[in-house]
């Protein structure tokens, strides 16, 4: 199968999914509380669960708009703004980890132990961080073009 | 040797010839994005997902600092020691201003137990400063400078184009808005991108009423953060109303303008540490000075009982066409100094939380900051007094608006 195709059909499915994370993300936020299940954890406070999950939404529509004629420059510059949305919300989800696991807390000392430290890091994630690897996937394309 | 016309042209023909290469341009995939940025289909979402990413590692950011380090410096080191070796001691006045006021509980003076609470110069003043507002002004200039080096800010200017040319404004007035976000005095400076007297003081009242300093939101981050997300949309509501107002009654032109587009590209990190370090150098300068200064005076008021005198006069005016405690009398005084001391103090004040966004509300919109005030009227009297005027007007009425839609959800 042509490579075109190929990506199509992979940033179809990733689209979908994209999609599908981005409702799921919204309808837990219009809760307000939490959701987890194993190691997926999707947020339901209005900033990360409502407004990042617009985001996630988003970046399905971009994904799956580029799927027609894929090849086209235009086209292909939509799955790569997908993929953009998805590195500022998973970006930011993983910034956000980084700067709480330093510091050590009210209680603690000035910074944190190894054990807080690594768990900070430990699952449940957010949605953008699952399919933060599969949308890296765009800078193989990218590459191929040039 | 003078050349006609036509020689002219034909110099100009000769040149071009040998100087530019003609052929068919092929789009690539930075042109591609950077179509898709200013349509307003595709560049709405995108615009909305890099304000999203601006505004969580602003959070993140100062957070970390704030948070993670200062808090822990400032109330279990520095405000301690200076507890135990500053002299006067609890009472006396020179140690109010300058190290604890105190409070009192059960009728018995007590000292401060952080840097939010003690108002002092040395401990609230320096607190604020540099362990609240330096983090907060460190993430936002990044960011700003950040998406301004790679090309997204023209971008930007042209997508809201439509939207802001109904409040008389043209896409560039994005610029001074989000400079205002920092600080509202580059931001009045950044005025004079607009063409015409009428769209610069639009822009100048707008970003001196509704929109809140990077200092503010890093203490309304600090202090208030569950209900930062209300408030600014209170303030971007009120953006556009009063926009849309001031475009109708003011008379004068709101031009159309052109705007060259640069292609996306990589920052240069030299650029970007060089306009990092001139905008801090300006808030070391400007705002350091005010914050202290803002200690001492709300503090000489305190201490003189002009503050609790005020709050009596005003008391009717606060409680019931604003629906506030009187005692935010002190930080609507602080406010007009620095919003973010004033914010600051609102925190120590018992209310609910609804009365607490009407208030951080109206310390926003109820008079620009000194500096703000000084760069107006270097713009002229006239901008200044007009800005007032609008200023008083909305304050009175989007005020008791909030309190009159809090009365009708039945939770004032």
């Amino acid at each position: 199968m042509d490579k075109n195709k190929i990506g199509a059909v992979y940033f179809a499915i990733l689209g979908a999914v994209t999609l599908a994370f981005g409702v799921v993300n919204l309808i837990v936020s219009a809760g307000g509380e939490d959701f987890t299940t194993g190691i997926l954890n999707i947020p339901g406070d209005p900033f990360r669960g409502g407004w990042g999950g617009l985001i996630v939404l988003f970046a399905g529509i971009f994904y799956l708009l580029s799927i027609k004629n894929f090849d086209e420059i235009h086209q292909f510059g939509k799955a790569v703004m997908g993929s953009i949305l998805l590195w500022i919300v998973a970006g930011m989800d993983i910034f956000a980890m980084i700067t709480e696991s330093i510091p050590g807390g009210e209680e603690g000392g000035w910074f944190n132990t190894l054990e807080g430290f690594l768990g900070t890091y430990a699952p449940p994630y957010p949605p953008a961080i699952f399919l933060l690897p599969f949308s890296l996937v765009v800078i193989y394309f990218i590459k191929k073009r040039r | 040797m003078t050349l006609t016309v036509d020689e002219r042209w034909d110099l100009i023909e000769k040149i071009s010839k040998e100087t530019v290469t003609f052929g068919k341009y092929k789009h690539t995939l930075k042109d591609a994005i950077g179509e898709l940025t200013v349509k307003p289909l595709t560049g709405i979402p995108i615009a909305i997902a890099v304000l999203y990413g601006f505004w969580s590692f602003f959070g993140s950011f100062a957070g970390f600092f704030t948070d993670g380090f200062f808090c822990k410096l400032f109330d279990e080191y520095w405000l301690p020691w200076l507890q135990d070796v500053f002299p006067g001691g609890l009472g006396n006045w020179f140690y109010a201003i300058m190290v604890d006021a105190g409070h009192m509980e059960n009728g018995i003076l007590v000292a401060s137990d952080s840097c939010f609470e003690s108002f002092g110069v040395l401990t609230s003043g320096v607190f604020l400063a540099i362990g609240v507002v330096l983090p907060a002004i460190v993430a936002f200039y990044l960011m700003l400078t950040f998406l301004e080096d790679i090309g997204y800010m023209p971008r930007l200017a042209v997508l809201i184009d439509t939207v802001l040319h109904k409040i008389g404004l043209h896409g560039y007035a994005i610029v001074p808005t989000i400079l205002s976000l920092g600080c509202n005095v580059p931001a009045v400076t950044a005025c004079r991108i607009l063409e015409t007297r009428k769209e610069r003081f639009i822009m100048m009242t707008l970003l001196a009423i509704f929109i809140p300093c990077g200092a503010q939101l890093g203490v309304m981050q600090k202090v208030v953060p569950q209900y930062v997300g209300f408030i600014l949309i209170f303030l971007a509501i009120g953006y556009f109303i009063a926009g849309f107002i001031l475009h109708k009654i003011i008379p004068g032109k709101s031009p159309e303008i052109l705007i060259d587009v640069p292609p996306y590209q990589m920052p240069m990190w030299r650029n970007v540490s060089m306009k990092m370090w001139m905008r801090l150098k300006h808030f070391f300068k400007t705002a350091i000075p005010f914050v202290l200064l803002g200690c001492v005076i709300v503090n000489v008021l305190y201490l003189t009982g002009f503050i609790d005198g005020l709050a009596n006069v005003l008391a009717p005016v606060l409680t019931v066409w604003f629906g506030v405690p009187k005692e935010t009398v002190a930080p609507l005084i602080a406010g007009f100094l620095r919003k973010d001391l004033a914010v600051a103090q609102l925190s120590t004040i018992e209310m609910t939380k609804y009365q607490m966004i009407t208030s951080v509300v109206l310390i926003s919109i109820y008079f620009p900051c000194l500096a703000t005030f000084v760069m107006i009227l270097k713009e002229g009297w006239k901008e200044l007094l007009g800005s007032i005027a609008v200023l008083g007007v909305v304050t009175f009425l989007y005020g008791g608006l909030l309190h009159l839609i809090w009365i009708l959800l039945g939770v004032a």
